[in-house]
């Protein structure tokens, strides 16, 4: 049934669907009050960054002559961001629509979804951290005056899924390392040979095939083993990723197998996945470049790089950190709903009778 | 057995997992951060009839289970199993609650089913999308109820309560979707 006639049909659901409206207006109050500048970054665009783990939606912009121009939906508002940053806005934020090919007969994704991207200039990835604690009980606090019947309840408590969550920070920290040694039993730095990486998984009943690849195997142990046990009560904050993911990331100076980077969970949900940027030109377009190669070795559609945004690290992009929060999860978590269409009054599945 | 990979897995689909044979009781894609996709699944022994979650990577291969189906009439409740008959050669063969799952509240005696047969066991029953009961028990829609947004809930003959909208009478016959316990349609 579409949700507007389940709506018609059961008016006591309203409430859960107005979750996202609170949300979003306590996201803006909050860097608001910090003097944040919200933009509006392009959905249309003519570059997006290469990312290979993204399938993108492809389109065509006519000009008056019907001259045709290969256009693609954004994947995300991280490149236009940047490049008011180099322009010199400082602290800035945007939430807005992004699009995601493929990403469909999922309860955690919609192929188009609500992105909260902010940028702070002269922070680096543990600044952010605070940022996610504080924002995270400001929202909860917010909707928590804004809703008859919860004025009365902690700021800083909230029940999913019939589990109280304390996000009052200081929020667990945790690295990828550590939480494959507790969950998985793992040795991370002898995890990190490939060769041994491949033995691991065989031992734990894993199948490994021909094209079996370093992170599929990463990935697999992670999703098996360790995510449903993050954020249990208490949201965790886990950091130190491998390198070789995340291609905007800047790498960790005293240990480069390892990026600035960190993923926060609450009740085994990831919701947001931050890093230390990058502003080393040359080494962003040699990772765009190996991007490429991979887009096309996995024979997904084929588009150029934004070169402006190598122009734009070139003219210098200032120490800063950022991090990209899915909305949908976050709206999800406080309407304490089991799916993100369940916060969405017009999910994909309907409009396309996709699962 | 067939080989297949996980673009062809289905919900209600029977596969080999740690060399034994379980059900596919649900999927999901998951794409972690700056990864690959991933199928997530939901996988019910036939032999313990435990569910367990395991993660797939996207193309992995797996074996397919031979899974026959028969039809055959539901008869009777015996203990924890629900008996069922072949129409043609009348064997008798019983199905464990945990195969059936909620499907246990929709199931009418002398009514058809295809019913899944793996190496000349009962394993289970493809589910039909749509049910057919009759209201055995209704009130009226109480008054000025509007919060609850015109529905009241009623018992269907199998004695599973359905919630469905006000119009619906004692006799009726609904259509209900098995899978979520959702009014469907009046007959």
């Amino acid at each position: 049934m579409n949700t507007w006639k389940t709506l018609k049909a059961h008016p006591e659901l309203w409430e859960r669907y107005f979750i996202r409206e609170k949300v979003i207006a306590a996201i803006r109050i909050f860097f608001g009050q910090q003097k944040f500048h919200e933009v509006e970054t392009p959905l249309l665009i003519a570059h997006p960054p290469a990312e290979s783990y993204l399938d993108i939606f492809e389109t065509t912009l006519f000009d008056r002559n019907r001259n045709p121009t290969k256009a693609y939906l954004s994947t995300s508002p991280e490149v236009p961001l940047k490049k008011l940053m180099v322009a010199g806005i400082g602290n800035c934020f945007a939430v807005t629509k992004s699009f995601r090919n493929m990403e469909t007969q999922s309860n955690l994704h919609n192929p188009e979804f609500t992105i909260l991207e902010w940028y702070r200039v002269g922070a680096d990835y543990r600044d952010i951290m605070s940022d996610c604690e504080e924002l995270l009980v400001f929202i909860n606090t917010y909707i928590k005056r804004t809703t008859p019947g919860m004025e009365t309840q902690r700021p800083e408590e909230l029940s999913y899924q019939g589990t109280r969550v304390n996000l009052a920070g200081p929020w667990e920290r945790l690295t990828v390392a550590d939480a494959f040694l507790r969950w998985a039993h793992v040795d991370f730095a002898e995890f990190l040979l490939e060769d041994h990486a491949k033995s691991i998984a065989q031992k734990k009943g894993y199948v490994i095939e021909a094209e079996t690849t370093w992170e599929e195997l990463y990935n697999q142990i992670f999703l098996n083993e360790i995510e449903s046990h993050l954020g249990r009560g208490k949201p965790t904050i886990l950091y130190e990723f491998p390198g070789v993911m995340g291609a905007l990331a800047r790498k960790k100076k005293s240990d480069p197998r390892f990026a600035e980077r960190f993923e926060f969970y609450i009740e085994g949900l990831e919701l947001g996945d931050c890093y230390s940027e990058l502003t080393d030109w040359k080494e962003q377009q040699s990772r765009f470049e190996s991007e490429l190669k991979e887009i096309k070795r996995l024979g997904k559609t084929i588009y150029d790089y934004d070169h402006d945004f190598i122009d734009a690290l070139k003219a210098g992009l200032p120490d800063s950190s950022g991090i990209a929060i899915g909305v949908d999860r976050l709206v999800m978590l406080f309407a304490d709903a089991k799916r993100v269409q369940d916060t969405m009054l017009f999910p994909s599945e309907e409009l396309f009778h996709v699962p | 057995m067939s080989t297949i990979t996980t673009a062809q897995f289905k919900k209600g689909m029977f596969i080999e997992f740690k060399d034994e044979p379980h059900l596919i009781t649900d999927m999901q894609f998951v794409n972690p951060g700056k990864g690959s996709a991933f199928v997530r699944t939901k996988l019910k022994s036939l032999k313990s009839g435990k569910v367990q979650e395991f993660t797939f990577k996207s193309g992995e291969s797996a074996e397919e289970l031979p899974i026959e189906t028969r039809e055959m009439q539901y008869l009777y409740k015996e203990g924890e199993g629900y008996v069922f008959m072949d129409n043609f050669s009348f064997e008798q063969c019983t199905i464990s609650a945990t195969m059936l799952g909620d499907f246990i509240n929709y199931l009418k005696p002398n009514d058809s089913y295809q019913v899944l047969m793996f190496e000349e066991n009962a394993v289970g029953l493809r589910f039909p999308k749509k049910v057919w009961l009759k209201v055995t028990e209704a009130t009226e829609g109480a008054k000025g109820n509007t919060v609850s947004g015109a529905t009241k809930t009623v018992v269907v003959e199998t004695g599973a309560t359905i919630t469905v909208p006000l119009f619906i009478k004692e006799g009726d016959t609904i259509g209900i979707d098995p899978e979520t316990g959702a009014y469907l349609e009046r007959g």
